[in-house]
């Protein structure tokens, strides 16, 4: 099962942008079963995001983010089929849409193709489940909690393995299961593992072949870099408590806490600035392909997807994450965990902190870091998750008890199972 | 070695007036600016600073955003102080991170909303209740001359002892500001002293990061009698402030909410839930449940290490880690107040990064119990009883309110699902739950009441001795 990550990127017609904005408002009170995109129907729906930024230089945007199941090809037909009126209202707030009706199936799903952007970097949490899977290995997860409750009450958590038996008896008599085979894919199949190593291994491969030719250019390069670097504006202000207060507003709803952040920052100006962040952006998902696969990007394990994408013609920088936890705790993971990464893609955006060789420094100026952070992000109009209280750590632990659950075969894997609990 | 500006620093900051056992807090509102203002001038002499202790007596002072605009103090250096500090603490965002639904609404608070708010906090400690008793007589004689009135005065009443309501020992682990010469004191006492930096209590210096933050500031022409310290530009050139007269340096935001304890109904929930299959109490069992939710026994004795039965011996003991010890909770729950309330190693793959990182969320707690012991913990006697908490952190958003909402509020913390903490914990936010993890198979025990509740709240900026007379003379 492969996941897809994109963006539809258009531009607003000005004088529309605050009617727009009424009726994304509109949606984003019930994200759920909403008239213009009811996203609980779409069933390969993972997380989904309306922005509409506002920009001065660049004028309105709107970005509507999908994360889903399958590729585009298989999921446009669903979109289309549960939200296609929706969609026809809301593009027609847009630029370059001339869809004359919502029936126009090929003009409209045309239109969506023509705005796809794809990520430069993007990283996934729980690969190779599908939406239905994390919800139905949830509710699994539950019922086994009540069925160990009773086991315990009745005095018949003796031992591991009689407790781990009882358990499989009821996932094995109840029809309710009969999806829980051991025959579901993996997390992560073999060849997608492979692929993502074998370009690893190659580009490194590579990259030392060529270190003999690339010295010199890479020494200019550097040095370019470090004068830049220790001259460019750096933000020293608060964040803007204007700004603050509206994402305040609509950060920490879920019972859980999972949050959304959006936030499109300017790309230093020149032509080396936006050739670094793309290679950097570039080694990002390289290693993000075959190293961030266990729920976990350099060692942050709150992340269910995030994307980079350059846009405007490398000029900007659009970064999407879902997460679990409050943005405090998140940001302060990227100090503690990534801050070399952070630092390497985001100090080629405006006003980051003062910087030392691309990657030090930056972000470890925890107050500045944040305070810029605070002031790229922008409104979240509308945002829907398909599973609003779990974690990411949570779905996957939901998912080895699924897959435990049928393998139990001694005291030492029934223990496994029941720690799980 | 640091060294302090002691005589700027208010001494609630480097002390826990251990040695002046009662309190009493005088909650004040500003009805004349310029009266307070002089009043401020003549409380200058009386606040007790970091220098020397005071063997009978000591004065603290600390304002709210609201009470400094009272003051007059200008809108760009009000603007200065941190967001929640300014925004105050019973917005509806700070309510849902900090848990206060239901019956901890601000809307049913005694004090600190918006229909009862508070300027100032005069905090009197001393050695005795008479010392203390004369002392805020004296002070009320002042108040109104002061152009104050009191929305709120919690009496002293505090018994000796380090006890909480609930009969646990409180207070054992702290970490230590720099400079304070409080770590070898902690070491001895605790066997475990974490020291962190001056800048993650106080503003104006440089905090775990390394940098000094951001803070609230005036123009050199709103200070001419230069009463506040220059902010000097630094090596980098990232100073923004520099020129501007500091406000902030060695002051420290402080945190106050009162936590009512339903000691009665909290026993009673873990009497009902230790009974055994008869039906009949288990004074030991009970014991035992409560100690779990804790993570300490009521000695003070923490579970990692002592983790069958209460161990008097280990009562101040605050050597421990959980990672190699208890990475399952099987001795100390996860789901424990202290383990949420401060995680040291636990949380991550690597111990090392989860200690450097949970470090960066730590508070000073200045707290005190305040009404008089329950006598028979399973009979309600329809007082009022709880905790005074205070504690001072520089960055509010980083310490305090990371800590009650990323650890005592998670419903999902370090793998848990459906559950807060069992003491203090916003249990709307989860199933009210607690789990003991055990082998084989946990135990979860349900319908957890809610045993604390705020009764009222704010947040406060403990000003420096030299921003006390810039806010003075303003």
């Amino acid at each position: 099962m492969t996941q897809t990550i994109l963006t539809f990127i258009s531009k607003v017609k000005p004088d529309q942008a605050d009617t727009l904005s009424k009726l994304l408002d509109q949606m984003g009170d019930n994200p759920e079963t909403n008239s213009y995109i009811p996203f609980r129907s779409l069933k390969r729906l993972h997380f989904a995001s309306l922005v509409l930024h506002q920009s001065s230089d660049y004028g309105p945007y709107l970005v509507f983010e999908n994360n889903f199941d399958g590729t585009l090809d298989e999921y446009l037909p669903d979109l289309y089929q549960q939200a296609a009126n929706g969609l026809h209202q809301i593009y027609g707030y847009c630029q370059d849409y001339s869809v004359a009706s919502a029936s126009d199936r090929q003009g409209l799903l045309n239109y969506l193709r023509a705005h796809v952007v794809y990520p430069n970097a993007y990283h996934i949490g729980n690969t190779g489940r599908s939406a239905e899977r994390i919800l139905q290995e949830g509710d699994l997860r539950t019922a086994l909690e009540l069925q160990a409750d009773d086991l315990v009450k009745n005095g018949k958590a003796q031992s591991a393995q009689s407790a781990a038996t009882a358990l499989q008896q009821y996932v094995r008599t109840d029809s309710k299961w009969a999806w829980a085979v051991p025959t579901i894919g993996p997390r992560e199949p073999f060849q997608q593992k492979f692929l993502a190593w074998s370009r690893l291994i190659f580009f490194g491969l590579l990259a030392i072949v060529l270190l003999p030719v690339l010295l010199v250019p890479a020494a200019v390069w550097l040095l370019v870099l470090r004068y830049k670097e220790s001259t460019d504006p750096v933000l020293n202000d608060s964040a803007d408590a204007g700004n603050v207060e509206q994402l305040l507003d609509k950060e920490n709803r879920t019972r859980s806490v999972q949050n959304h952040m959006a936030s499109i920052t300017i790309v230093k100006p020149g032509w080396l600035r936006r050739s670094t962040l793309w290679l950097v952006l570039w080694a990002v998902n390289l290693l993000a392909r075959a190293r961030a696969t266990h729920g976990e990007l350099s060692g942050i394990p709150s992340i269910h997807f995030a994307h980079w994408s350059m846009i405007d013609d490398g000029r900007r920088l659009l970064f999407l994450s879902n997460f679990d936890g409050s943005w405090e705790n998140y940001l302060d993971d990227f100090i503690d965990k990534a801050a070399s990464g952070l630092t390497g893609v985001w100090s080629n955006t405006l006003n980051f902190p003062r910087t030392y060789f691309l990657l030090w420094g930056g972000a470890r100026d925890g107050p500045r870091f944040k305070a810029i952070a605070r002031d790229m992000q922008t409104v979240t109009n509308v945002w829907y998750s398909a599973y609003w209280d779990l974690t990411v750590q949570g779905i996957d632990n939901s998912s080895s008890i699924r897959e435990d659950l049928l393998n139990v075969t001694g005291s030492a894997t029934a223990s496994a199972l029941l720690q799980r609990l | 070695m640091v060294e302090l500006e002691r005589k700027d620093i208010q001494g609630i900051v480097v002390s826990a007036y251990k040695h002046l056992p009662c309190a009493t807090y005088l909650l004040l509102r500003i009805k004349h600016a310029a009266a307070t203002r002089a009043w401020i001038a003549d409380r200058i002499p009386e606040i007790t600073s970091s220098e020397g202790k005071h063997p009978a007596l000591s004065t603290n002072l600390a304002f709210t955003h609201g009470g400094l605009q009272s003051l007059g103090l200008k809108q760009d250096a009000l603007d200065g102080f941190s967001f929640p500090f300014q925004q105050g603490m019973d917005t509806d965002y700070r309510s849902r991170l900090l848990g206060d639904t239901q019956e901890n609404d601000p809307n049913g608070w005694e004090w600190g909303s918006a229909a009862n708010r508070v300027d100032l906090l005069l905090m009197v400690f001393g050695k005795d209740s008479t010392v203390v008793d004369a002392e805020v007589l004296r002070q009320q004689a002042a108040l109104d001359r002061g152009g104050l009135t009191i929305v709120k005065a919690f009496p002293a009443g505090r018994e000796k002892g380090t006890h909480e309501h609930f009969g646990f020992a409180d207070g054992i682990g702290q970490p230590v500001m720099e400079g304070t010469g409080n770590k070898e004191r902690q070491l001895q006492r605790t066997h475990h002293a974490t020291e962190l930096p001056v800048g993650e209590f106080l503003l104006g210096h440089a905090n775990v990061y390394g940098v000094i933050a951001p803070g609230p500031a005036v123009k050199p022409e709103d200070d001419p009698h230069q009463l506040l310290a220059v902010i000097p530009a630094d090596a980098t050139g990232l100073n923004a402030e520099a020129g501007m007269h500091d406000l902030g340096r060695n002051g420290s935001y402080l945190v106050f909410r009162q936590l009512a304890q339903h000691v009665a109904e909290f026993w009673n929930f873990l009497d009902a839930a230790s009974r055994g299959p008869n039906g009949t109490s288990n004074p030991m069992e009970r014991e035992r449940l409560g100690a779990k939710f804790v993570g300490r026994w009521t000695s003070g004795a923490p579970l990692v290490l002592s983790p069958g039965q209460d161990n008097p011996e280990l009562r101040s003991e605050n050597n421990f880690t959980y990672y190699e010890k208890d990475p399952h909770g099987l001795a100390c729950p996860i789901g424990s107040h202290v383990r949420r309330a401060n995680p040291r190693d636990s949380l991550g793959p690597d111990p090392q990064t989860a200690l450097d990182s949970a470090n960066r969320h730590r508070i000073l707690r200045r707290g005190r119990s305040y009404g008089d012991r329950l006598k028979n913990v399973l009979v309600d006697d329809g007082a009022d009883r709880g905790l005074h908490f205070i504690c001072l952190n520089s960055d509010i958003e980083r310490q305090f309110e990371f800590v009650q909402q990323t650890w005592l509020n998670n419903p999902v913390f370090s793998g848990l699902y459906d559950e807060v903490d069992p003491l203090v914990g916003d249990v709307a936010k989860g199933d009210r739950l607690f789990t003991v993890q055990a082998e084989p198979l946990r135990c979860r025990v349900q319908n957890l009441g809610r045993f604390v509740v705020v009764k009222g709240g704010a947040y406060f900026f403990l000003p420096s001795l030299r921003a006390l007379n810039y806010l003075a003379k303003l």
